[in-house]
């Protein structure tokens, strides 16, 4: 890109807001003003429940919620404001993101993440897709997705994955484990929403192997952090399964309470069936905790094809818990620097710039 | 001739090639070339290319690849020939370029170190290869104008590969076998998957004279570098004086047929009753080989009838001194070597079984190379498309542009003619289809007609695949520039659909499965060149006739003016017989060749694509 150029980034949520997709625009356009592939950018997010704190060079206006409120702001941004590129960060947005490209006469960029791609959109939306100049998704399994229902240049549709942040690192986790009075206890970990409309993440997989663990000999106990609407379901789960005593609901946790977390579980395991990539992967991974998921959708991605992490069929699942919790844990640090070398911040910085290179670039 | 394939971990998230996959994809084309193999590794690990080898030029193990510049900074794969080998080496021994070898893969090295991208406008020849350059850790692809060598590519977002066939990629266990819309509503329209679509949504062709490189950045978008429309463009903008016409096609088919035998094996030629592979015999004379080889096929159920090719290629092979092999084929061969043809056949064609055999023919007498006619009716209007199609254009367009009537005409005939519709389904067709060149071609040569496609698939599927193919979109983007003639343009859409995606599919799948390769001289970029101020001026057989006059010694008149029929076999029949199997009788032998072909249509399909994949099968 040219690097006086300015975007325009239509977003559900960025600066201040939660969770994943959130998290990823943070990364995705901090790199790019850090590397210089354009010179500012203006973020319109729909939410930003939590105090926004953008980097320099990029400007993010107030929130609006509501879908009129957030087409008459990004307009009324566009009409007075240079835009080179616009930044389309969920396909959901793509058409208003395609109107205000077309407008402007500037380059589009459609992000894309997970479930919200897999099935074939609206005609709109797909027609809004179709006319991008880059689409990105964030693992191979959404980007075959998004193929499998639009028909732009494959050339065109690149994958960059998510990234861990250097704070994610190795450390001794005993003291949390005190706390938490798990001493002596083998631990598994998931992190993640608990949210009712999305009851793929799997952590009911896990509650329901528990007691095939016990059975095989592991003092095992299953620490979910995360919070959301689903708690009290898979609280009664553990109650049926008569696991409730080894099964401990943390909440959400800030971040250094996270890292520790990380750090004491004997394996981090998120069953999902719907991950677009699974960032928590990678963040246990980098702080020298194995990792384990289904072999399904972009959790493939995070685990590197079992290179890094461990990705199985479901019906393996209470057998593969069984057999890593018996293996000796990892070393920490090595595993750490494998996931930083595929997944770390510099390699992330790299990828997005070259993506936006691919805007106007002659080979 | 030979198999080529790679793997390269562009992503920096992605794993190293497996050397697994690497040997099982190279090993899936051992037909292609068994007198050797080879495998190179990057230094890291992360790019890993395979060759199989069929030795045609330079016999010797030096020639093998992967072949390394010296220097080491490239690494070359390579499919193919490249006729004017010798010149270019006589051109990069002046420039200071040291050879190791006397194989044209050398030449690539050399002219890729000096030109980049550029060097493929040097190159005379079929090709498909990759080069890895390990400065800019990329590889190169490309493939010839006519799309005569095929490659095939997967990119899944992390790792790229590519192999000379699609079932190579297959067997790799890596590459999705997702089904692509596009490439089978292709199939039913075309009778061949049309490039650069596979079956496989995740396989595609590098579509002919197409370059493609890909670094850490991934796969750029294939770029064209060459554009057989233009040079017909170019042609009918300056005619050559009708007189000149003969010694045109003469001096322009010989230069070629001359290129063609550059080996260091035999050359022989399939040989039919008609004038194309007869007039490339007498050629080949012409250029100096005498030891000629020439295969034809023949069958019972021909003998004493005028399609009976024996005799008069008997005569042709007497005429130019050729030792003739004559190869007798039964039904119960054909119905025999079926499954065999299906395993072979890379992607489904309803085309391919002729071929087949006169290739088992040559490889049974212990050829390695054999030269075919392949391309002579598209050069020189051989076939009855062009005269079919300029006429229909001009008598339905007009008609056809009237915005709803030819939908209108289908619905009326349909209803009112229902018997007439089924035995001649295209009929429907002609006010919907004849507006554009693109949709008469489409009309004359299509399998199926897009309404029938919800008929005979999955409607979902039919949809998105008419979507993602724009079938006619397609084949106009063929006449950009116009060719301006009517010649050239029916030239252009034959050869960039009917030969590119069939006859020179069929030939490659079909000579590699017999470690043959099959070269085709009257499919030639600088032949085109130097025809295309003629095409435009040919009039109904009047460019067989200069074809066959060619030779010193011309053909007999007896084949210049025998009714065209090439290699035929007796398929009508067989493939009754094929498609009604099991059902213990014999289809009704009145139906029209194009109705046959639609039942043999599924029965191909059935046959190449695995059948627990229902969304590639006809429902």
């Amino acid at each position: 890109m040219n690097t006086s150029s300015t975007m325009f980034a239509i977003v559900t949520d960025a600066f201040g807001g939660r969770g994943g997709i959130a998290q990823y625009n943070r990364d995705f356009l901090g790199a790019l003003v850090q590397t210089g592939a354009v010179s500012s950018i203006t973020v319109l997010p729909r939410l930003a429940p939590d105090l926004p704190a953008p980097p320099e060079k990029i400007e993010q206006t107030s929130a609006r919620r509501g879908r009129i409120a957030y087409s008459v702001a990004a307009l009324r941004i566009a009409l007075f404001r240079r835009v080179d590129v616009v930044f389309c960060g969920h396909l959901f947005m793509a058409p208003l993101a395609r109107l205000i490209a077309r407008l402007k006469r500037a380059k589009l960029i459609v992000q894309t993440h997970g479930v919200e791609a897999w099935p074939r959109p609206s005609r709109l939306q797909r027609a809004a897709l179709e006319g991008a100049d880059l689409v990105l998704c964030v693992s191979r399994h959404t980007r075959a997705a998004v193929l499998s229902w639009a028909s732009n240049a494959p050339e065109r549709v690149l994958v960059v994955a998510d990234t861990v942040r250097e704070e994610f690192t190795p450390g001794d986790g005993s003291t949390l484990r005190g706390v938490l009075a798990l001493e002596n206890k083998r631990v598994l970990l998931t992190v993640s929403r608990m949210d009712s409309r999305q009851r793929y993440k799997g952590q009911d997989r896990v509650i329901a192997a528990i007691s095939y663990l016990v059975a095989e000999g592991h003092d095992v106990h299953y620490v979910v952090a995360g919070e959301g609407d689903d708690r009290a379901r898979l609280e009664a789960l553990a109650l049926q399964a008569r696991v409730s005593e080894r099964v401990h609901f943390l909440g959400a946790p800030k971040l250094q309470s996270l890292i520790e977390l990380y750090r004491m579980a004997d394996l981090f395991v998120m069953p999902s069936t719907g991950e677009g990539f699974g960032i928590a992967f990678l963040e246990a991974m980098a702080s020298g905790t194995p990792a384990l998921g289904l072999d399904v959708g972009g959790a493939r991605d995070a685990l590197a094809d079992s290179q890094l992490g461990t990705a199985v069929p479901e019906a393996e699942l209470p057998a593969t818990i069984a057999r890593l919790l018996a293996d000796p844990k990892p070393d920490s640090a090595a595993l750490a620097a494998a996931t930083h070398a595929r997944f770390g911040r510099a390699m992330f910085t790299t990828g997005v710039r070259t993506a936006l290179n691919r805007l106007t670039e002659t080979i | 001739m030979c198999g080529i394939n790679g793997i390269f971990a562009y992503h920096s998230a992605s794993s190293a090639p497996e050397e697994a996959e690497l040997l099982v994809t190279r090993d899936a084309m051992r037909a292609r070339g068994p007198d050797g193999s080879g495998a190179w590794w990057s230094a890291d690990r992360r790019c890993a290319l395979g060759h199989r080898r069929l030795s045609i030029i330079d016999l010797s193990d030096r020639a093998s690849q992967p072949m390394t510049s010296e220097d080491g900074r490239f690494v070359v794969v390579f499919n193919g020939e490249i006729y004017n080998y010798p010149q270019l080496r006589v051109e990069l021994e002046v420039d200071g370029a040291r050879f190791r070898t006397t194989s044209d893969t050398e030449a690539l090295l050399h002219l890729y170190a000096r030109y980049g991208a550029e060097m493929v406008h040097r190159l005379r020849g079929m090709f498909a290869f990759a080069i890895w350059d390990e400065v800019r850790r990329g590889i190169f692809l490309a493939r010839d104008p006519y799309g005569i060598k095929p490659l095939y590519t997967a990119n899944d977002g992390w790792t790229f590969r590519f192999a000379s066939q699609v079932k190579a990629l297959l067997a790799g266990g890596h590459v999705s076998r997702d089904p692509e819309p596009a490439g089978i509503v292709g199939f039913h329209l075309f009778g061949s998957v049309p490039e650069p679509f596979t079956l496989y949504r995740d396989i595609r062709a590098l579509p002919a004279g197409h370059t493609q490189w890909i670094d850490a950045a991934g796969p750029r978008e294939p770029k064209p570098f060459s554009n057989l429309a233009e040079i017909l463009a170019k042609g009918a903008a300056n005619p050559v004086p009708a007189g000149e016409i003969s010694e045109r096609v003469r001096a322009g088919v010989l230069d070629s047929v001359r290129a063609h035998l550059l080996a260091d094996v035999e050359v022989g030629i399939f040989l039919s009753a008609g004038v194309d592979s007869g007039a490339l015999l007498g050629m080949m004379r012409d250029a100096g080989q005498h030891e000629i080889r020439a295969i034809t096929l023949t069958f019972a159920e021909f003998h004493g009838t005028s399609e009976d090719e024996a005799p008069l290629a008997e005569r042709v092979s007497k005429q130019y001194g050729a030792r003739h092999i004559v190869r007798s084929l039964s039904e119960q061969e054909f119905i025999r070597d079926l499954p065999t043809i299906f395993e072979a056949m890379d992607q489904p064609s309803i085309d391919g079984v002729n071929t087949w055999f006169v290739s088992k023919a040559a490889k049974e007498a212990g050829l390695k190379v054999a030269i075919s006619g392949l391309g002579g009716d598209e050069l020189l209007g051989g076939y009855p498309s062009f005269l079919d199609l300029p006429r229909w254009h001009r008598r339905f367009g007009g008609l056809a542009e009237i915005p709803g009537l030819g939908l209108l005409a289908r619905m009326l005939m349909a209803a009112v003619a229902p018997s007439f519709s089924r035995t001649v389904p295209k009929a429907l067709g002609v006010l919907e289809h004849s507006g554009s060149w693109a949709g008469t071609y489409l009309l004359r040569r299509g399998l199926f007609l897009p309404h029938e496609l919800p008929d005979i698939m999955d409607a979902e599927i039919a949809r998105e695949g008419l979507r993602r193919l724009k079938p006619l979109h397609r084949l106009d983007a063929n006449l950009t520039p116009d060719p301006i003639s009517d010649n050239a343009r029916v030239c252009m859409l034959e050869s960039a659909q009917y030969m590119r995606n069939q006859l020179l599919r069929d030939a490659d799948w079909v000579g590699m499965a017999h470690s043959l390769e099959i070269r085709v001289p009257l499919v030639d970029f600088t032949l085109l060149r130097a025809l295309a101020p003629v095409i435009p001026l040919l009039t109904s057989g009047a460019g067989k006739a200069a074809l066959g006059k060619a030779p010193t010694v011309p053909l007999p008149r007896e084949i210049v003016t025998r009714a065209k029929t090439g290699f035929n076999v007796p398929t009508g029949d067989w493939m009754n017989t094929a498609t009604s199997s099991g059902s213990g009788s014999k289809v009704v032998r009145l139906e029209s060749k194009g109705l046959i072909s639609r039942r043999w249509s599924r029965t191909v399909l059935n046959g190449v694509a695995p059948t627990n994949q229902p969304l590639l099968h006809a429902s």
